[in-house]
């Protein structure tokens, strides 16, 4: 069975971009336009990662992460950042609200693919 | 009161009471000289009157002897005794004179009587004495009643005259008693108000510097909302109160200028800040795309796949549109910087509006379709040719066109223009049947790295920079673009421009 990743992207072309680059990879990916579509999208699919874009319309990235942090059902999945907020102030915002990583854009896709496999057995 | 006011009031009052106390010893000495002249002349006087008497009493036995032996032996009398008597009568006359030069006016009358009764006793006794030698000789020498009289009327004199010695003795007492008493009670006084005045001259001054003190301590620690209350409203440290009242008033000024210009700057820089991170995060997100599409592209070439050419020309225009977005991100930060740092100059020439409208049209035809919108025109009969700079108009309009084109599918472009002849502008308006915005999104469009929403940048493109620019762009050329809008009918832009654009000197 393969790893599900639920990736939240507001941008089409990175949202389009990185779901074909995953599931190259192997994963299997859903994918969630903005906060409340992620959440949504969490409870029904329960994915084994969340990548998650900070900056999203509706419901932005940082709420949905707390919201996912404190929801029993949700916080056993974890969480990675996905930002182009390059400043040390704003990945910590990222932690703070629940994430377990982050990466910043552009991605570095070995990288990110390294996070993922560290949250996957940590 | 003032310091020096205080001193000098102090200083008069001691000064007016040593006056009193020389004036008091100087009328003493007067009046005391004065009674003691007239003690010594009443002293004098009854010494003379003594004399006198004693001379008018010799005189009177030498006439008695002299009548007798006339009487009894008629002997002549010698030139030389005869003429040594009437010396004797005239010296007594002298004396009697000098008698009347130290007589007073309360003695007058009695020395008056005193030098009648002698005039005629020394008259008689003078012409006793010249006619003695006369043989029907007929004085009554021996008669004593003008002598008696003569006696008395100096007993008289002589007790007023002692009289007056005593009056002018007691007189002479009680001035100086008097003068004692006055100098000693101005000295004390004197003594008493110098104290007086020093003891509240201290306590003042004083109690002032404490005030000063306290207050310049205060200020000197920080406190310059303090203000110095001195002890009176005028004089010389109520001035230098106010002095330092003014000091901490000006330095509460300068510090709250500073602390304003430091605000200003801090506000600057972290617009700065905030600047620079906006710029690094939209320059990510196109970056991330193009990246991204070229590293799967070369996997796919490396992994040996068949690629579809269809599917990989859509992913290379994506990283083309990426690529574009990108530079027109950066263009649009060095024009802003460019203004901001005030390099972005003007070039003015004279142009037909309605021409350069066409143009632009023309050029953004092509993507119109691309939306499936089409352009009307509705325009005044004629515009003036206006003076600005051509090309900034041009990327006004384009990027208006292009916004209008961006939200509005299978709709309408309306681009209208006008003059207003009397304010001398003209006026573009834009207007699109799109998606419209909200009075909330509409009030932050202008600023820069704003969209209206958030995911607009992702839906949309663009950087968030372009009405930005076209504002200032706006207002280097005089004029301002003002929009209007209503949500999923469509929104409106109007940029007014003056018709003759001068620039300042400096500017040129």
């Amino acid at each position: 069975m393969s790893t599900k990743l639920l990736l939240v992207e507001d941008n089409e072309l990175n949202r389009d971009m990185l779901t074909r680059r995953l599931i190259r990879k192997g994963f299997e990916v859903v994918t969630a336009e903005d906060g409340l579509e992620a959440l949504e999208k969490m409870r029904q699919y329960h994915p084994d990662v969340v990548l998650m874009d900070l900056n999203l319309p509706i419901l932005s990235g940082w709420e949905a992460c707390k919201i996912a942090a404190n929801d029993p059902d949700l916080a056993d999945i974890p969480m990675l950042a996905l930002t182009a907020h390059a400043l040390e102030k704003e990945l910590k915002k990222a932690l703070d609200a629940g994430c377990k990583d982050y990466a910043t854009k552009p991605i570095d896709f070995p990288v990110l693919l390294r996070k993922i496999a560290g949250l996957l057995n940590p | 009161m003032s310091l020096r006011k205080r001193l000098i009031v102090s200083m008069l009052t001691i000064l007016a009471l040593l006056c009193v106390n020389v004036g008091t010893h100087f009328w003493g000495s007067l009046a005391r000289n004065q009674s003691m002249v007239a003690y010594r002349d009443s002293v004098r006087a009854g010494q003379l009157s003594d004399e006198i008497e004693r001379l008018l009493e010799d005189q009177r036995q030498q006439v008695l002897v002299l009548a007798l032996l006339k009487e009894t032996t008629g002997d002549k009398l010698g030139a030389s005794e005869q003429q040594a008597a009437l010396d004797n009568i005239e010296s007594i006359n002298r004396k009697v004179l000098s008698l009347g030069r130290l007589s007073w006016d309360d003695t007058e009358k009695t020395y008056q009587n005193l030098k009648n009764s002698n005039d005629q006793l020394l008259e008689q006794w003078s012409q006793f004495y010249e006619r003695y030698n006369d043989e029907e000789l007929q004085i009554d020498v021996e008669n004593p009643l003008l002598y008696l009289e003569t006696n008395q009327q100096l007993d008289a004199l002589k007790q007023e005259q002692s009289k007056i010695a005593v009056g002018r003795a007691s007189i002479i007492d009680s001035t100086i008693k008097l003068t004692d008493r006055i100098t000693v009670l101005a000295f004390v006084t004197t003594l008493f108000l110098t104290f007086l005045l020093g003891f509240i001259l201290v306590r003042y001054t004083n109690r002032s510097f404490k005030r000063l003190q306290k207050g310049t301590e205060l200020i000197g620690a920080g406190d310059l909302s303090f203000r110095i209350q001195t002890a009176d409203q005028s004089g010389e440290l109520a001035e230098l109160g106010r002095a330092f009242n003014d000091m901490s008033e000006k330095l509460a000024n300068a510090i709250g200028e500073v602390q304003m210009a430091k605000e200003q700057a801090d506000s600057a820089n972290a617009a700065k800040s905030t600047f620079l991170a906006n710029v690094s995060h939209e320059l990510r997100t196109p970056l991330n795309a193009i990246i991204g599409y070229s590293e799967m592209i070369q996997e796919e070439v490396n992994d040996g796949e068949v690629i579809n050419k269809d599917q990989l020309q859509e992913d290379l225009t994506k990283i083309v549109f990426s690529g574009r977005q990108l530079l027109s991100l950066i263009n649009d930060v060095l024009d802003l910087a460019k203004i901001e740092t005030g390099k972005m100059t003007i070039h003015l020439e004279r142009f037909d509006p309605i021409a350069t409208l066409h143009t632009v049209a023309g050029s953004m035809a092509p993507l119109l379709n691309t939306q499936g919108n089409t352009m009307h025109w509705d325009m005044q009969a004629s515009l003036p040719h206006i003076q600005s700079d051509a090309t900034k108009f041009r990327q006004i309009i384009t990027n208006l066109l292009s916004n209008a084109n961006k939200f509005t599918e299978s709709g309408t472009i309306t681009i209208k223009a006008g003059s207003n002849e009397i304010q001398d502008q003209i006026w573009v308006e834009v207007h699109d049947t799109g998606i419209g915005m909200t009075e909330d999104q509409l009030g932050r469009i202008f600023e820069a790295f704003e969209q209206a929403e958030r995911s607009t940048s992702s839906r949309y493109g663009g950087t968030g920079l372009g009405l930005s620019l076209c504002q200032e762009f706006a207002h280097m050329l005089g004029g301002y673009i003002r929009a209007s809008s209503t949500p999923n009918v469509g929104s409106s832009f109007t940029v007014t421009l003056p018709v003759t654009l001068e620039l300042d000197p400096e500017d040129a």
